[in-house]
């Protein structure tokens, strides 16, 4: 199960809110930005640029990383995450983007969490 | 060939859709490999194959029929997850198997496999019952977008990781019905 309580986090965005009760909801243990990587230091070694990937998924070893951006602003959170797979190879992350959420709202029937983020881009562009 | 109707047939339902990726002539064909595959794996051991009401329904109608050994089939309905599902918390089985497995080779049988998470909930309850074997066949797979690493036995075709129906696949229970695979037009996804 949920390795964290819900109550006890502050999420970011509602999409979260959601995917982590869909989480629960399969019975999927799960944890909240439970790490920070960092991805670049200035001189004196002090961490410049850092990540925390959303959510990790002990059973699975895997983060992921949800991003509700439109296609063409995703390009600094795929650089991020390009640092960090370059820098941290044995970690697996998985990028969830717009379109994978919105379908996988509209696959649930929440239309109404789908709204928000719905967007031809994605569906008519293949990005 | 199929038997199967042409899209133009299916008038507003086909409207709807922007591209035909997999025709019905494709899925026919790759539903007999799968068959082929199935009745040669599998001979001299009455397996049994469970799906997950109501995508599959299509898929599981021809497989049968590709399938060419003795095979049984039963089936299982859950509430997947949703604005009223999610108050009570956790996946409830709407209907059970009417078979019990326990010793039998169970083949279980997908329409689609994307996040892989309602797969893992069945297959954990399924392991539970010890079968003396449980393989997964799917269709159609959207690997990019697996939360939960599953094996699949089985496996038709790759899909891009847009909204497609077709073929069992819905969206908002339409489209089920048609013969072919197809990517929905975004605006309907705007409506």
């Amino acid at each position: 199960m949920k390795s964290d309580s819900d109550e006890n986090i502050t999420f970011s965005h509602p999409l979260e809110v959601e995917f982590a009760r869909i989480l629960n909801y399969y019975q999927i243990e799960w944890q909240y930005e439970p790490r920070t990587f960092p991805l670049q230091w200035d001189e004196r070694g002090a961490v410049t640029q850092a990540f925390s990937p959303d959510f990790y998924l002990p059973g699975q070893d895997l983060y992921i990383e949800l991003t509700t951006l439109r296609p063409k602003l995703i390009r600094i959170k795929n650089r991020k995450i390009q640092r960090l797979q370059e820098l941290y190879p044995d970690i697996n992350i998985k990028l969830f983007k717009r379109s994978d959420l919105r379908d996988l709202m509209l696959k649930f029937g929440l239309d109404e969490e789908a709204a928000p983020i719905r967007g031809t881009d994605a569906q008519d562009n293949g990005r | 060939m199929t038997t199967a109707l042409p899209p133009q047939a299916y008038g507003s339902l086909y409207a709807d859709i922007s591209e035909i990726l997999f025709t019905a002539d494709e899925i026919a064909a790759k539903v007999q490999e799968l068959g082929r595959a199935i009745s040669e794996d599998y001979a001299g051991r009455n397996p049994l194959l469970v799906g997950v009401l109501k995508g599959v329904v299509p898929f599981m109608a021809d497989l049968l029929r590709a399938i060419t050994i003795p095979v049984q089939v039963d089936y299982l309905a859950i509430a997947s997850y949703s604005a009223e599902s999610r108050q009570r918390g956790t996946v409830r089985l709407e209907k059970d198997l009417d078979t019990s497995i326990t010793g039998r080779h169970v083949l279980f049988v997908e329409d689609m496999i994307d996040t892989g998470l309602t797969l893992n909930y069945i297959l954990r309850s399924l392991r539970a019952r010890e079968p003396a074997g449980l393989e997964v066949c799917t269709l159609f797979n959207k690997p990019r977008r697996r939360l939960i690493n599953l094996p699949i036995r089985y496996k038709g075709f790759d899909l891009p990781d847009r909204f497609v129906v077709g073929y069992g696949l819905d969206y908002r229970e339409q489209y089920r019905n048609l013969p072919f695979v197809g990517l929905l037009r975004a605006e309907v996804l705007t409506r």
